[in-house]
């Protein structure tokens, strides 16, 4: 009878714990995405306590904040991306820099917030100089919001740190161009061709850039200074020869491989009969 | 010398008989094997979640095993009525408390060795060079050294629960002295601020001695930090040893 009682009572418990538990989970699941981030202090007050295992608080965070973010049903998810990553994880533990990079694609992907995932990439790269592959992500993610100048600069960062590979120089003359600065582009580009880091292949790259980019400045050059030669004397130039006396150019330039651009006094439009040009 | 080495093989002998140990290596060793796994639940530096878990199980269940092993060692004597027989010898006491001390030491390099060298190859399997993380376990065994050396110093004038106390309180008081340094700042008296920083430089600095951080980042330390650090937790140990010979030549069995 004393068995059967034991063996009731287990029975009971283990079914009232079971219930609580279910009620517990049903209670918290009505108020998601509050309560686990409500409490969360900086990381420079949990570093202080966590007699010297910080780091091992910061694995333990940054796995958490892995969990918390790969689920989609959180109510106002991203509201503290920035804090959880930046304030918390990279104060615990600064040289930790995987949770920089993935929060700031939390931030700029998933929230749409390009500054707040740069000012994270930027806080990244302050702590940690060493690391390229941070301003090299912010870099990307200006392309990808079509900055290009910002992507420039970013790039340019990259490639000054330590141990950053020479060809995000490339990279930086390419976002310039891409930036409409042909001829600040076609210098970065000249610094890549007499970098003596760079190989045969890196440097075809570049003189080839360099000839498309030329031809692509020339000409752009040459049309606003018909279009100007247009709109005040009506009528577009006979020969590109008058530009220069006109004042619109200090000299008649010439394509890479050393010819006049083709000019069509009729429509008034240049061209390029360069050989090796991208495009064209 | 001959009684001291005596005395410590004896107390190795006896603690490594003792089950509490294999538990407390057992669990660390477990964590360090479920390291491997936790590390599936990121998105990169599983390497670095394998480091820092398993170089903090080797520091947090080597103080398990420093409070569990150590506060006992001269308290079970007293109890057991073997200290009479043990000081009827030609044994003085300090050599007594240095014996017990360097069995301690003996059990705590053992436990740090077997756990170390799990946590070496759990790295190695997982495709990196481990050799980086014997210099932070070399730091944790001086911290546990330290440590060690306050569980013997509570030991030989208090209760085990009392030294257990002591003990723990000391690591968490360790990791926080440099608390004092930003008290100082904030201090209206003078006395206060001089009291701030007798207590910052007396009490033990046990981040001092913890390179966990810079060793799993491979961030080179300042030349000569390491011997320097091993240099202070040594001379800190000699001194609270010092202190625990000398509370044990004045104590009274009756």
């Amino acid at each position: 009878m004393r068995r059967v009682t034991t063996i009731a009572l287990l029975v009971l418990a283990a079914l009232g714990a079971g219930l609580a538990r279910a009620r517990i989970v049903h209670i918290e699941d009505a108020r998601r995405g509050r309560k686990e981030l409500l409490y969360l202090p900086n990381g420079k007050y949990l570093k202080a306590i966590s007699l010297g295992h910080a780091p091992l608080m910061a694995d333990a965070l940054y796995l958490w904040a892995i969990q918390y973010y790969s689920d989609y049903d959180q109510a106002d998810r991203y509201r503290f991306v920035e804090h959880v990553f930046g304030d918390v994880v990279a104060e615990l533990d600064p040289r930790y820099t995987d949770p920089y990079w993935l929060g700031a694609i939390i931030l700029t992907t998933e929230a749409n917030d390009l500054e707040a995932g740069l000012r994270l990439l930027d806080e990244g790269f302050a702590k940690n100089p060493e690391e390229w592959i941070l301003p090299y992500l912010a870099g990307w993610e200006c392309d990808r919001a079509g900055q290009f100048d910002r992507a420039a600069a970013y790039f340019d960062r990259a490639a000054k740190a330590p141990g950053a590979p020479p060809a995000l120089f490339r990279l930086k003359a390419g976002m310039t161009a891409l930036g409409g600065n042909l001829r600040e582009a076609i210098a970065r580009w000249e610094d890549v061709l007499n970098d003596p880091r760079n190989d045969d292949a890196a440097r075809a790259i570049a003189t080839r850039q360099i000839r498309t980019l030329t031809v692509r400045a020339d000409l752009r050059d040459l049309e606003a200074a018909i279009a100007a030669f247009r709109s005040t004397n009506g009528r577009p130039p006979r020969r590109l020869e008058e530009l220069v006396p006109a004042g619109l150019l200090p000299r008649l330039p010439v394509d890479p491989d050393g010819r006049a651009y083709a000019y069509d006094p009729a429509r008034g439009s240049v061209s390029s009969t360069a050989a090796r040009v991208l495009g064209s | 010398m001959r009684a001291v080495v005596a005395i410590a093989l004896n107390t190795f002998r006896e603690a490594i008989r003792d089950r509490i140990l294999y538990l407390i290596l057992g669990v660390a060793l477990g964590l360090i094997a479920i390291s491997r796994f936790v590390s599936l639940l990121t998105v990169g530096s599983e390497v670095k979640i394998v480091k820092d878990l398993g170089l903090s199980a080797i520091s947090v269940f080597g103080l398990l095993a420093t409070v569990f092993v150590g506060v006992s060692l001269v308290s079970k004597e007293i109890e057991r009525r073997t200290i009479f027989t043990l000081l009827a010898q030609p044994v003085r006491r300090w050599q007594f408390v240095c014996g017990k001390y360097a069995g301690l030491l003996l059990v705590l390099a053992a436990s740090n060795a077997v756990s170390g060298t799990a946590l070496l190859v759990a790295v190695a399997l997982k495709g990196a060079s481990p050799w980086g993380l014997v210099p932070a376990i070399v730091m944790i065994f001086v911290e546990l050294a330290l440590l060690a050396a306050f569980a013997v110093l509570f030991s030989s004038f208090t209760n085990p629960i009392l030294a257990a106390v002591g003990t723990t309180v000391t690591y968490v008081v360790g990791h926080l002295s440099w608390s004092f340094d930003l008290l100082e700042k904030r201090m209206p008296g003078a006395a206060g601020r001089a009291l701030c920083r007798v207590l910052h430089a007396v009490l033990p600095n046990l981040d001092r001695l913890n390179i966990k951080a810079e060793v799993v980042h491979d961030v080179a330390l300042p030349a000569g930090y390491l011997g320097a650090a091993i240099a202070y937790g040594v001379c800190y140990a000699l001194v609270v040893l010092i202190i625990a010979s000398l509370v044990f030549e004045r104590r009274e069995f009756v």
